[in-house]
């Protein structure tokens, strides 16, 4: 009997070799199936079956109400004003973190002295905790031993100490500057980044043309960047939207509803009134309000392109 | 104190059940040597007070335990005031609870009670001995007759006046203030300098609730009726409002941000004249700004007029033991141990005045009497003892009110808060704003 004689015939098995090669595709991708069920697909279609019910957190037991939770959240103010708000605070602080990270990166992108040091210090405000930075920016923004009020109303901008974080809209001014002053530092090293990628002929080349600094900031350096700042982007907003911890721990949502964004609604609603069906009714909603902006995103983006 | 004894267990032993009981018992017995040897019982015992003072003492208490518990481990944990309630709605939900709760205002232990998930609290009354505590201790736990959903672990005069007695001097003002008008005024003559009249807090809290409830109790106000029918709109509550708006002049600008921890950092530092706190400020004072320890004194908060007594809100510090907590007879064993005089003088000795017995044979004790600052502020200490036991709070606002299950969501929804604000931050109509709150609150207690 010879080698070949010896290997089984696809008939013998009972099996085609592509069935085979199918179902061993279908065994290795499995895990990653497995995985993306576990961690994507069944939180999702919990947060939806859960947003079907009236549930008391502590106990988890509730009753049928269909799209009840929803249509009273529709029908109240409390979702829209968040969802105001939530748009605010996400469009403030991606803005600033977008001005002030590609301003860094450029700076840093210069051959100016210590710029490895400061290369490693930019990153600082990224690695911190959030609850050690709140902590730190609530005592600078303290009323009564504030480093800023201090040092406004010595220099003699004010007369008597600013309410930072109690009034509107300082309240909402302030968490949007601490906002971008923690998260810059990753628009800084991510556009950084692509600035090293750029060719120096380009510049070169433009030079000679007679182009200015901002000519050739607006005709080379900002066309390279745009598909680096498309993702970074997209990034921040789905970070910023979702943004819970700074918010909840500078402001708590106030003054009033003042800086109450979306997820510390869903907060409120799941942990100080029990109401987790409530809670996951808001969490799927913003979840379809962020993915209409992203497709709006991505459509935009396309077009852009054409 | 009446008790009922729940382990009462049915006389005829039959075969079957003494086989049961048998062989459970020789499983535990098993489980329970097993779990020792490993060293696997672990009790967790969570609180909100955890300053370092009481840190070191809840430090001795579980090393006591533990020393004549070989085999069991005690594991503190930490929680806050404005996120208890969250904390333990997810250990709830998950089952991954505390065996122990300590120090969480009463109203908590009845909403949790009420959702079936406590365990009754009568075997730790029984092992500490119900005689010991002061006639009544316990009444706001006893959920059903002869059942205690917890007990009280202390008690607090949560919102006593405190005053500057050297800034009175300074500004003329013999008497401590007694009514509203008088506050005012003796807080705007002390006002100046960088000295601010008052801590209130108006932000978006549990404190600005806790607080302002106080505050239509003083105007003669409820926040429900005996039988727990919505009150707050109602003239009483307006006045409260109208008074509280008129003193956001006389607190720091940041006081639209402060919650217990800066109102009294707000009277400790020397920033303001008067403080609104429990007896913690006289330990606080002493380690931190001991220049004005000989200047402080303090009494009950002041009414709208003389005709209206004054309401201490005691949130009557409480403990208990979550159902599904595993260990249980551990678990009793050291909730009784909590009280044992060592450990408890220690631990009401971390913020003396701030936290005062239940124990009645503790209060008497002179090891508990023992203490520097207990005994210069003894005065102090007696006014605030004397308002705490005659205190109240939302779960029960009056002898005559019904324990109400919902108070803990009345607070954590922060509309009695937002009301304050929207009136004394943004100028809102106060007759609307209590209207609309009215209902806002009418709506959680329907659920």
């Amino acid at each position: 009997m010879t080698a070949v004689e010896a290997l089984p015939r696809p008939a013998e098995q009972g099996l085609k070799l592509s069935t085979r090669y199918g179902l061993l595709g279908a065994l290795l991708i499995a895990p990653t199936v497995l995985i993306f069920c576990a961690v994507i697909v069944y939180p999702l279609v919990s947060a939806i079956y859960l947003s079907l019910f009236s549930i008391y957190t502590p106990t988890l037991k509730g009753r049928w109400v269909g799209l009840g939770n929803y249509a009273d959240l529709l029908a109240s103010g409390e979702f829209w004003n968040a969802l105001g708000v939530n748009l605010i605070w996400t469009a403030g602080t991606l803005v600033l973190q977008l001005v002030a990270g590609v301003a860094l990166a450029l700076l840093l992108h210069q051959n100016i002295v210590f710029r490895s040091l400061a290369r490693s210090l930019i990153l600082f405000p990224y690695f911190m905790s959030t609850v050690v930075a709140v902590l730190v920016w609530r005592w600078l923004f303290n009323d009564l031993y504030g480093i800023l009020n201090h040092a406004m109303m010595w220099t003699g901008l004010l007369s008597m100490p600013l309410d930072w974080l109690g009034r509107m809209p300082n309240a909402m001014i302030s968490v949007i500057l601490v906002g971008a002053w923690k998260y810059f530092p990753f628009v800084v090293i991510s556009v950084l980044a692509r600035l090293q990628t750029i060719p120096d002929h380009l510049y070169e080349a433009a030079t000679m043309d007679g182009a200015g600094r901002w000519a050739r900031f607006t005709d080379i350096t900002l066309p390279q960047l745009r598909e680096v700042l498309f993702i970074v982007i997209l990034l921040r907003a789905i970070w910023d939207f979702k943004e819970f911890d700074l918010i909840y721990l500078m402001t708590g949502g106030g003054p009033v509803t003042s800086t109450m964004t979306l997820p510390l609604l869903v907060y409120k609603q799941a942990f100080a009134l029990n109401e987790m069906g409530g809670a996951s009714a808001v969490a799927v909603l913003m979840m379809i309000v962020m993915l209409g902006f992203m497709v709006l995103y991505f459509r935009t983006g396309r077009t852009a392109e054409n | 104190m009446t008790i009922r004894n729940l382990n009462n267990s049915p006389t005829g032993l039959t075969r079957r059940s003494a086989l049961a009981v048998t062989g459970g018992a020789l499983t535990a017995g098993a489980l329970s040597r097993a779990t020792s040897a490993q060293g696997a019982v672990t009790l967790r015992w969570w609180s909100p007070q955890s300053v370092p003072a009481q840190l070191a003492a809840y430090k001795l208490q579980i090393e006591t335990f533990e020393a004549a518990n070989p085999g069991i481990k005690v594991v503190f944990e930490p929680t806050s005031d404005e996120t208890y309630a969250a904390q333990l709605a997810a250990a709830f939900a998950s089952g991954q609870v505390p065996n122990i709760v300590t120090h969480l205002p009463s109203f908590a232990v009845g909403n949790y009670w009420r959702s079936g998930l406590l365990e009754p609290f009568n075997d730790v009354i029984q092992m500490v001995g119900p005689e010991k505590f002061y006639p009544g201790a316990n009444r706001i736990y006893e959920v059903e007759p002869g059942v205690f959903a917890g007990a009280g672990i202390g008690g607090t005069a949560a919102n006593s006046l405190w005053l500057r007695t050297d800034l009175m001097k300074k500004a003329g003002i013999a008497e401590a203030p007694k009514t509203w008008d008088e506050l005012r005024t003796a807080a705007r003559k002390m006002q100046g300098g960088g000295i601010y009249g008052a801590p209130l807090p108006y932000a978006r809290n549990s404190m600005t609730t806790l607080i302002f409830i106080c505050f239509i109790h003083l105007a003669g106000g409820q926040v429900f009726t005996p039988d727990l029918q919505v009150a707050i709109d109602s003239p009483e509550t307006l006045n409260a409002l109208e008074f509280y708006k008129s003193m956001r002049e006389l607190c720091p600008p940041g006081a639209t941000s402060y919650s217990w921890g800066e109102s009294l950092t707000a009277f400790v530092s020397g920033a303001t004249a008067t403080g609104i706190y429990t007896g913690r400020v006289l330990a606080n004072v002493n380690a931190q700004n001991p220049s004005i320890k000989d200047s402080i004194t303090c009494t009950t908060y002041p009414s709208i007029s003389a005709s209206v007594p004054s309401w201490t809100f005691n949130d009557f510090p409480s403990m208990f033991i979550p159902k599904a907590a595993k260990d249980m007879g551990a678990t009793k064993k050291f909730a009784a141990h909590i009280y044992a005089p060592e450990g408890y003088i220690k631990q009401l000795h971390a913020a003396p005045g701030h936290v005062l017995p239940v124990l009645k044979t503790i209060a008497d004790d002179p090891k508990y009497q023992d203490n520097p600052i207990i005994a210069k502020y003894a005065n102090e200490v007696k006014i605030m003892a004397a308002a705490s036991a005659g205190g109240f709070n939302l779960g029960f606002e009056s002898a005559k009110h019904k324990p109400n299950a919902k108070a803990g969501e009345v607070v954590n929804s922060a509309v009695i808060a937002e009301m304050v604000q929207r009136v004394c931050l943004n100028n809102e109509d106060p007759k609307k704003i209590v209207g609309e709150t009215a209902q806002r609150i009418e709506k959680i207690v329907k659920g």
